[in-house]
């Protein structure tokens, strides 16, 4: 297997984890709907995390396509996401308790940074994407 | 909500063993190919030509055959049956990843089985959704993921581009919502609501310990006597919580009763039912220092502690929400459990009694007008 094919399929795999956590945000957008009836202050933030689960849709199917500024934004997303996580672990509130609030808020955003930076498409193909406004 | 299963916790070890496992058959199968054995000779160049992807795939499946596998003890007759089924299976797709050419569709199939056979086991009730049985369901979404992605035809017809493109969103949400369902539709005995997590205690009260419970009911009246105007709470150092429409009732904090354990003299809050008429006391809240940490109980299962998780908390407006069965919140929004509490109503409380988790529904209709209380 070739340098180029191996790059790739660390993309894809991002892609699909990508993917799937812009499916969670958006069931937990979706679900925050019905508290929005008494509390009005999800009735935003609702709204707020449908947006971002439709963006990350977005940036998983640009990802594939080499776009560079979806690689970026992912990786800004992903570390903004790891460090809220990791601060709100620190505090004694119990946010992550068990294995799927580790798998789900750490592990995951973690794998999809590391693979996007050993997939960077900077080091297999020197060529900016038709959208890249660089 | 979702905790860990007494009898699935042993998967959690298989899976790290396998891990462990893992790296040291492939070193075993390195060096069988280097004697040139064939079977290890085939696998290994299956091995070394597979994408990452592929590699990821199978070693997920492997994951969740092992943990299927461990869970066999733990559960009897037809689904002890059908985890040996899928654990054999899930082991002989990853091997196939790199033996055959025909895997791919097969372990889409299998994955797909799996998650919606899943699904039907909690909704109907036979298996309680619990966090082993979750994050095997997220592993196996991931790994279907990537199965699907593993093929990328080129010109294909826009229905089958469309369903490439929507299949695993539409099939994460349904396995998201059809794991809440059965959670909420099928609550085990320890979880009072949705959010509150009992603390364990033994089924029949002793006579100790119903004097004790009456004896703390009648102390925390004596000691809230002096509280009855708010007033004089916020004198004491209370502070009103925030006010959420949500919420029929308001609960003073203070902070410096933060390290009292159970003291009568020193609850850490009192709880006003907001009524028509303005603020009228109802109880006490004790709280214990850390979450976790289950307080004393004297009443035994009379004065049962509990905790509240899974809770999406939003500070912008003082708002909770639930969280999703996968530990996601929305964005702004951040995922807390509660230091265990235990509430005292020195009104009737109806049919809940005085230790409750919550205000019973017909007195909270009683004094606050509100059919929701």
């Amino acid at each position: 297997m070739n340098q180029i094919s191996a790059i790739q399929s660390r993309i894809e795999i991002a892609a699909v984890l990508v993917t799937l956590q812009a499916s969670l945000s958006l069931t937990a957008g979706l679900s925050a709907i019905p508290f929005g009836i008494v509390e009005p202050g999800f009735r935003v933030l609702s709204v707020l995390t449908i947006l971002i689960a439709v963006m990350m849709f977005w940036l998983a199917r640009n990802l594939r396509r080499r776009r560079r500024w979806a690689w970026r934004w992912l990786v800004s997303v992903e570390v903004v996401s790891l460090t809220i996580t990791v601060v709100l672990t620190l505090l004694p509130i119990g946010t992550i308790r068990g294995p799927v609030p580790v798998l789900v808020n750490l592990v995951i955003p973690w794998a999809v940074l590391v693979l996007l930076a050993s997939g960077s498409s900077r080091s297999a193909d020197p060529r900016p994407g038709p959208a890249d406004p660089a | 909500m979702y905790d860990i299963a007494t009898d699935h916790a042993p998967a959690l070890s298989a899976a790290i063993l396998l891990l462990a496992f893992s790296l040291v058959f492939v070193r075993l199968l390195r060096f069988l190919a280097g004697r040139e054995a064939d079977w290890a000779v085939r696998l290994m160049e299956g091995f070394n030509a597979a994408s990452p992807m592929a590699k990821l795939a199978a070693g997920l499946m492997l994951v969740s055959g092992a943990v299927h596998l461990a869970l066999v003890p733990g559960h009897e007759g037809i689904t002890g049956f059908l985890f040996i089924i899928d654990g054999l299976g899930f082991i002989a797709l990853a091997l196939g990843a790199f033996t055959t050419t025909w895997w791919r569709r097969p372990a889409a199939l299998w994955l797909s089985g799996t998650i919606v056979a899943y699904l039907v086991w909690v909704i109907a009730g036979w298996e309680a959704p619990d966090q082993v049985g979750i994050a095997c369901k997220l592993i196996e979404l991931v790994a279907l993921g990537l199965v699907m992605r593993l093929k990328n035809p080129a010109g294909t017809a826009w229905p089958r581009r469309l369903w490439r493109a929507t299949a695993f969103p539409l099939l994460v949400s349904l396995t998201t919502i059809g794991i809440w369902i059965g959670g909420l539709v099928h609550p085990d005995a320890l979880h009072a609501h949705a959010g509150a997590v009992l603390q364990p205690v033994a089924s029949v009260a002793t006579p100790e310990e119903r004097v004790a419970a009456a004896r703390l009911l009648a102390d925390t009246k004596a000691s809230l006597a002096r509280y009855q105007d708010p007033a004089a709470a916020v004198a004491a150092g209370y502070k009103p919580g925030p006010v959420s429409d949500a919420d029929p009732l308001l609960h003073f904090q203070n902070q410096a009763n933060s390290r009292a354990v159970l003291d009568p003299d020193r609850p850490q809050a009192l709880v006003y039912a907001r009524t028509p008429v303005g603020l009228k006391l109802v109880g006490a809240m004790y709280q214990m220092p850390r979450v976790g940490q289950w307080g004393p109980d004297p009443g035994g299962p009379l004065t049962q502690w509990h905790q509240h998780e899974g809770i999406c908390f939003s500070p912008l407006g003082f708002e909770f929400s639930f969280e999703t069965p996968f530990w996601t919140c929305p964005v702004g929004s951040g995922s807390i459990t509660t230091p265990p509490m235990l509430h005292v109503w020195i009104i009737d409380n109806g049919k809940s009694g005085p230790f409750a988790a919550e205000l019973d529904k017909a007195a909270g209709r009683e004094l606050t007008g509100r059919s929701g209380s």
